[in-house]
């Protein structure tokens, strides 16, 4: 990939799994760009893809679920082509990533520096312990962590310090992206607010590019630049964070902000969506949101599935997969 | 703190939605597509569990003899053919069997003439069988008798010569005795043995053990003494045990403590011998082995079923039960039960296995069952003493035991493996 | 866009009533910790306690929706339960329509509860896996209208699921929980809570595990439910936006304290204590031009087992003075230029701030 600009590519990605039923698509031919230095958040319900998206950057693995098309490229580096001693190598130094629940990701029997420390040293043997260990320390501290909790086991943190060593993690190794996957769902509200300024100020002091995996549109629009919206296991919509939500393109965007309550506002109407997210197993034909769009159009958007691309007359950064902005919706009706 | 969003949202999946119209059946049918090997694991184990109940309940229709019948000769191995005395008789003199040999008022010769060698143990089985026929006979009154003038000679030769001349109607020797002269005699024949029928091999199909008695029947009368103790004791263990971990585990406490001190007790001796230690003091019967193997396995019940109360009482919906103003025994009925039960209901297939090969250790070593009854345990304790010369007598027991127990224990697994994934899915 | 009312005229309580539905008074829940021998021996004969509800007054008038947030360990959901009697306090009184619930024998306590009810959070959970739904919507009225015939008994449970707009009602009587959809699933939860046409409705976080697409869906129906049943709500949540478009009037929870309560609109436009402050700064607003730029308070929940002395928030409060606030632990005060607006802030309510009138920050 020739733009530097561009820290990760990912191209045409599909992902597959197994359910009882068959051959589920859990991710479905999605193109996204990351830019480097920024926050992009993706925002989806459950059986969205969101999360499966996350972990196939990662090449981790998830289940029975396989990228069956596709492309990822970091860097410059085509990841698809590595092996997995080789992605092994890239996790935790370049790529991190933070889950939900961190209690899972730290190993309950080992004292939050001697896993930093272990980390680091994997990655970097040319450090002796002790350099491991003193940044290890620093790092802590500087996620507002007092140093000499840095001995501690996982059990004795709290939820959001637990959060905040696995930003250490990555941060430990000089990470160029963190995926950061529902961080703050199990947060209270304060301590999610904190954490949220800590990823802004980590964006600005070490240029961090984070992509923020969350269903709390929120949390989006308090530190995100840019927005992709996933449905159903496909991008809905992408754009400046500005743009999608005062002026959202797409009807799921819209319907999603307006259900939303939002707290400055003067208690007024809640929109209520009709239906529920589909079943991937059997996903509606067409455009995968119409039987929920109050704006569907009867001859095309049941049958033919729109594509994901900018607009007329919209800024660069926009992309949505509508049939109400395509130029010609009639003529893909009659299958011109 | 908002909460993690998991799959609890998804809609129902049409395939669900589908095989909920389908019938029983065909749910079975099409549960092979998603279980692959374990689906076959139980399909096979419970073919043959059923078919060990079949032949548990109907002996009589499987068993050639009965379970105490000496009908066959000692230690014959499996496959070789009895002994019989065959009858000899003149080629051209169209006697075919025994019966032929009856005489009626009308006769010339009313007491036929057969001749049998001195000594030889023949002239017995001649007497018998004459005598069943002669009581048939009487019985059919149709006048004919069946009374031999019984002929003996020294030799071999002497007696096959007397056929021959015609002196006698028709001779009584081994079937080893006449193969080894009959080319000198081409006129004589042996249609059948005396019995009447021809002799066939899988008389005795695994042989017959030290008293006669034949091994096949043996092994299928004992699958119901076996298959008896074990479904009885685990039901007993299981109706008592059951209850017990229910209210355990539901009222906690002092009640829990003092029960579970005493189930863990119990549960500490090894099994063997606290079952030798209770067969011994009851007395041998068996309703004292299944009581004994029915102690054993009590505290099994009860453990599986106290821990899976403790933690289903934990449960949202028995709190929920608990606020719409649900009274303690409708709460363990009807909320705790019955997501109780399925964890149970997966070791009783294997606690029958272990049940049975408990009982027959107790049986043999020689505790539990009276010594008469027909069992596989006694059989084996009673063969190991000719394991070299006849390995037949303690092999197909033991395999008996291993191929029941294998199958009640493959299901048990079987099911545990179909049952508890869908039920956490849930 | 169809658009429906889900708020409505939030943040004004209703006619005052002479009995309120609920009465709190001093209640505490103590839960004791499991100590060790050793530890047992230290602890000079006091067993340390999860002291998670710990001082609560409060009343809930009828036909409000009483809104109670807080983060965890406020110990909201445990006030929950306490007001529906599934746990006793270990002091102070909870009073239902003037009765003392612990003066009641457990039938009549049992009797009580067709008249008070619960949501909770994981509907999935709430449901008996064993029992179909039609059955656990019908449990109730066979424990308290047992002479209804068994056809008296379905007739209603199809009413129940038609009211909580699940239709047709018999596709889904006879079907299982783990049969039914997310969406679907706390409306069940919702039918079997109402069948008895109970008075109060304590909703613990209701709307927390649905999606997000279907939870104005949710709210909706609850707002419904409330006119056409004539309910009182009891709302529990840690979603301070969410309870903008619902409550009545609101409280708010720090450490198994009320540390703030009021008419909606009082509490959330003009907050007094410093926590609530911070809780509404905090909230994401999901309007990227009004990006939060208030600091939020340092450090992090203390431990309900061992809360700090004094005003049990001062050790994070930006305006905490030393000297009196860890020293003295306010009650709730009135609020100065407020109505029916109370906050344990020693600063910002009660006599001091009549006094010297201490702007919010």
């Amino acid at each position: 990939m020739a733009n530097p600009d561009i820290l990760y590519s990912i191209r045409n990605l599909t992902v597959e799994y197994q359910t009882r039923h068959g051959v589920v698509k859990g991710v479905d031919d999605v193109s996204l760009d990351i830019r480097r230095g920024e926050i992009l958040g993706l925002v989806g319900e459950s059986g969205s893809g969101k999360s499966t998206l996350g972990k196939a950057m990662m090449r981790l693995r998830n289940g029975s679920a396989r990228i069956t098309a596709g492309e990822l490229w970091f860097d410059g580096q085509d990841l698809m082509k590595l092996s997995e001693r080789q992605m092994r190598d890239l996790r935790g130094s370049r790529l991190g990533m933070v889950f939900q629940d961190p209690m899972t990701s730290l190993n309950p029997v080992q004292r939050i520096v001697e896993h930093l420390a272990e980390t680091m040293l994997t990655h970097e043997p040319e450090w002796t312990e002790e350099e491991a260990r003193e940044r290890a320390e620093n790092l802590v501290e500087r996620l507002g962590i007092r140093r000499e909790r840095v001995k501690d086991y996982p059990h004795q943190m709290s939820g959001g310090m637990r959060q905040r060593v696995m930003i250490a993690l990555a941060l430990a190794l000089n990470c160029d992206l963190v995926i950061a996957d529902e961080p703050t769902t199990s947060l209270d509200v304060i301590v999610e607010a904190k954490f949220l300024d800590l990823l802004k100020e980590l964006r600005d002091e070490f240029n961090l590019t984070i992509l923020l995996i969350t269903h709390n549109i929120g949390v989006v629009a308090e530190v995100a630049d840019r927005v992709a919206v996933m449905y159903a296991a496909k991008l809905a919509e992408i754009g400046n964070v500005n743009d999608v939500f005062e002026k959202p393109l797409h009807p799921y965007t819209e319907g999603l902000l307006k259900s939303v309550p939002n707290i400055e506002l003067d208690s007024g109407a809640l929109y209520k969506m009709q239906g529920s997210p589909p079943d991937l197993s059997s996903p509606p034909s067409g455009c995968r949101f119409h039987p929920r769009c109050p704006y569907m159009m009867e001859e095309v958007c049941p049958v033919y599935e729109p594509p994901f691309e900018r607009p007329e007359g919209a800024s660069e950064d926009c992309r949505v997969a509508c049939w109400l902005h395509h130029p010609h919706p009639q003529k893909v009706a009659i299958g011109a | 703190m908002n909460l993690p969003l998991q799959e609890q949202e998804t809609p129902v999946p049409q395939w669900e939605e589908e095989l909920a119209k389908v019938g029983f059946v065909r749910r079975l049918l099409r549960a092979r597509k998603w279980y692959g090997a374990d689906w076959w694991f139980v399909a096979i184990s419970s073919v043959m569990v059923l078919g060990f109940i079949v032949v548990a309940l109907f002996p009589q229709w499987f068993a050639p003899y009965g379970p105490h019948e000496q009908d066959g000769p000692r230690f014959l191995a499996p496959g070789d053919q009895p002994d019989l005395p065959l009858l000899i008789v003149r080629a051209d003199s169209g006697f075919t069997s025994l019966e032929d040999l009856a005489t009626g008022p009308d006769s010339e010769v009313s007491r036929p003439p057969i001749a049998v060698v001195r000594g030889a143990p023949t002239a017995g089985s001649l007497r018998e069988q004459a005598a069943l026929i002669d009581d048939e006979l009487q019985d059919a009154d149709t006048g004919m008798r069946l009374r031999p003038n019984i002929q003996r000679f020294d030799t071999v030769e002497e007696v096959l010569q007397s056929v021959q001349d015609g002196e006698s109607f028709a001779a009584v020797m081994s079937s080893v005795q006449f193969e080894e002269v009959a080319d000198q005699f081409p006129d004589l024949e042996a249609p059948t043995d005396i019995s009447g029928g021809v002799a066939s091999a899988g008389d005795f199909t695994l042989g017959t053990n030290q008293i006669g008695q034949d091994v096949l029947s043996r092994l299928i009368w004992g699958t119901r003494i076996a298959l008896i103790i074990g479904f009885s004791s685990s039901l007993v263990a299981l109706f008592l045990g059951v209850p017990l971990g229910l209210v355990a585990g539901y009222a906690g406490g002092k009640v829990d403590r003092i029960m579970t001190v005493f189930m863990d007790s119990l549960y500490a001796f090894p099994g063997l011998i606290l079952a030798i230690a209770i067969t011994a003091v009851l007395g041998p019967s068996v309703l004292n082995v299944i009581i004994a193997i029915a102690v054993l396995y009590i505290p099994t019940y009860y453990r599986i079923v106290r821990g899976q109360t403790l933690s289903v009482k934990q449960e949202v919906y028995v709190e929920a039960a608990r606020s719409i103003g649900a009274k303690a025994g409708t709460i363990l009925r009807r909320y705790i039960y019955p997501n109780v039960i399925p964890s149970v209901s997966i070791i009783f297939s294997v606690n029958i296995a272990d049940a049975i090969i408990t009982g027959a250790g107790l049986s043999f070593l020689g505790l539990g069952l009276p010594p008469s009854t027909a069992d596989w345990g006694i059989d084996i304790a009673r063969g190991q003493e000719f394991i070299q010369n006849a390995w037949w007598l303690v092999t197909f027991p033991g395999l008996a035991i291993m191929l029941v127990v294998l199958a009640f224990t493959m299901l048990g697994e079987g099911l545990t493996e179909i049952l508890n994934p869908k039920l956490r899915d849930r | 866009m169809p658009e429906t009312r889900v708020g409505h005229a939030a943040g004004t309580a209703p006619a005052e009533e002479p009995t309120p539905l609920v009465e709190v008074r001093g209640v505490k829940k103590h839960f004791p910790l499991q100590t060790g021998f050793l530890a047992s021996l230290f602890n000079r004969g006091e067993t340390p306690a999860v002291r998670a509800v710990d001082g609560v007054d409060f009343e809930i008038r009828r036909g409000e929706v009483f809104g109670l947030a807080g983060e965890s360990g406020s110990g909201k959901s445990t006030v929950g339960r306490l007001v529906l009697n599934l746990l006793e306090p270990t002091e102070g009184t909870v009073l239902f329509d003037g009765m003392d619930l612990s003066k009641l024998s457990e039938d009549e306590m049992r009797r009580l509860r067709s008249r008070m009810q619960i949501i909770f959070q994981d509907p999935l959970a709430s449901l008996n896996p064993r029992m179909t739904i039609g059955e656990a919507i019908a449990h109730p009225l066979e424990i308290h209208e047992p002479e209804l015939s068994e056809g008296q008994r379905r007739r209603r449970v199809l009413e129940m699921l038609e009211a909580v707009g699940m239709n047709p009602p018999t596709s889904y009587a006879d079907k299982y929980p783990h049969q039914s959809s997310g969406g679907q699933r706390q409306r069940i939860v919702i039918a079997r809570a109402l069948v008895t046409r109970p008075e109060l409705i304590v909703a613990d976080e209701p709307i927390a595990m649905a999606d997000v697409s279907v939870r104005s869906a949710l709210l909706d129906l609850m707002m419904r439910l409330k006119e056409e049943f004539d309910l009182t709500y009891l709302f529990i949540t840690h979603d301070l936006a969410t309870a903008k478009y619902v409550c009545d009037r609101i409280a708010i929870m720090y450490l198994g304290r009320i540390v703030e309560v009021g008419p909606l609109k009082s509490v959330y436009g003009a907050p007094a204590h410093p926590y609530t402050q911070a809780l509404l700064d905090a909230v994401p607003v999901p309007d990227p031009r009004h990006r939060r730029t208030q600091p939020m308070p340092r450090g992090e929940i203390p431990s309900p087992i061992d809360p700090p002395s004094g005003c049990r928030f001062h050790p994070r409060c930006p305006i905490a003075q030393m000297g009196l606030c860890d020293v003295e632990d306010p009650q709730l005060m009135e609020v100065p230029e407020s109505d029916n607006h109370l906050a344990a802030c020693l600063l910002r309510a009660g006599p001091r701030a009549f006094r010297e009138q201490t702007p919010p920050v």
